[in-house]
């Protein structure tokens, strides 16, 4: 699980950081965990864990097994694990999960459907979410 | 046999006394052998491989990055290669600067190199390929306005800073750890900004429409030009405080 203490932990064997002054532009798939601070556009997959950070901006279709996002995301995601979303995340996009927490101030703009077991939320309709509490 | 290669820069008078050094301390350790000095051969590679031919069981480069880069571009990809894999180790002792190779082997200085020479600790490593251009180390670039195209996808760095392809580490302090039995390079790219992007790949084409790409910092190769790895291709003498596992 990510969380504001473990992230450092948990990504400091990242097999790949794409930093705030890098534009990535097609299709980045990767094995490792993936830590995007800069520009991405296409789609993005990993078989590990993706962290984006707060100024990171992406347009792309998203897949990994746990993710945090705190940046600005255009795209659908589906994170198989645990997806965090930040305060600072914005999404615009349908999001497919196996467990999710939204932090206050997140963004979401799309459908959210939960992967396995019975579904504990699903919304057909575009949520924009600034819920002041997080949820599960 | 031991063949030393001397380079050719090692004839001016400043480095006399270290090279008496080295060859008294040889010597003394029973490790002498043929030398070869480069001033003066017109033919580098024929020369390295006709000693390879007569069976040298050691090429040791004596002087810095570039005599290796000359001894490994002499037998690399020629026909010699295939007798040099199996029979020939390949030994460096530096002297002078421009020396990040034997920083990398664990070789400090001449008298660890000799020590070395003698506790033989081999090991094969990779090789990485710029153009028709080998290394062992690193190739570097300035990274504003430098493309690098991998796969399905291109990095584009519009920051100014360094971009290095990296096989093998010269640096303990560096936050990435390279390995040179992997088969991959990695690309660390730091900016002025302060960040930092580590990507690992096998191959990649770079370009900068007004930048070099240096190899082992000595050989500038225009751009656009494909970055590849030759896995295990060379063996090496290395010492225990090697920055690689």
């Amino acid at each position: 699980m990510f969380n504001k203490e473990n992230k450092l932990e948990k990504f400091k064997d990242a097999e790949t950081i794409i930093g705030a002054s890098i534009k990535v532009k097609g299709n980045f798939q990767g094995q490792g965990n993936i830590i995007i601070e800069g520009m991405l556009e296409g789609s993005l997959k990993t078989e590990a864990n993706l962290f984006i950070g707060d100024s990171a901006r992406v347009v792309a279709s998203i897949e990994s097994k746990d993710a945090s996002i705190n940046g600005e995301v255009k795209g659908n995601i589906k994170s198989r694990g645990y997806l965090a979303l930040g305060s600072t995340a914005k999404i615009f996009g349908d999001i497919q999960y196996g467990e999710i927490s939204i932090e206050k101030g997140a963004v979401v703009n799309g459908q959210l459907l939960m992967l396995s077991g019975e579904p504990r939320h699903r919304d057909n309709k575009k949520v924009e979410d600034k819920s002041s509490e997080e949820t599960e | 046999m031991h063949v030393y290669i001397y380079d050719e820069y090692l004839n001016k008078t400043k480095y006399n006394r270290a090279i008496n050094r080295l060859e008294i301390r040889l010597t003394d350790l029973g490790l002498n052998g043929k030398i070869i000095r480069l001033g003066g051969i017109k033919n580098i590679k024929g020369t390295i491989q006709n000693e390879i031919k007569l069976g040298a069981k050691t090429i040791i480069a004596v002087g810095n990055n570039q005599t290796v880069n000359k001894i490994i571009g002499a037998i690399i990809d020629t026909e010699i290669y295939g007798d040099f894999q199996k029979k020939t180790l390949l030994g460096l002792i530096p002297v002078g600067d421009d020396n990040s190779i034997a920083s990398s082997f664990g070789i400090k200085n001449i008298d660890d190199a000799c020590n070395i020479l003698l506790a033989r600790r081999v090991e094969k490593i990779d090789l990485g390929l710029v153009g028709s251009y080998y290394f062992l180390n690193q190739a570097s670039i300035q990274s504003q306005g430098t493309t690098i195209e991998i796969d399905d996808y291109t990095l584009d760095i519009t920051e100014r800073g360094e971009v290095r392809i990296i096989n093998l580490l010269s640096d303990q302090k560096e936050s990435i750890k390279s390995n040179p039995h992997d088969g991959k390079l990695d690309i660390l790219i730091r900016t002025r900004r302060r960040d930092e992007s580590i990507i690992t790949v096998k191959k990649l084409k770079i370009s900068n429409p007004l930048e070099k790409l240096i190899v082992d910092g000595v050989v500038e190769v225009n751009t656009p030009v494909e970055v590849g790895i030759m896995r295990d291709k060379v063996s090496v003498i290395v010492g225990k405080d090697r920055l690689f596992e």
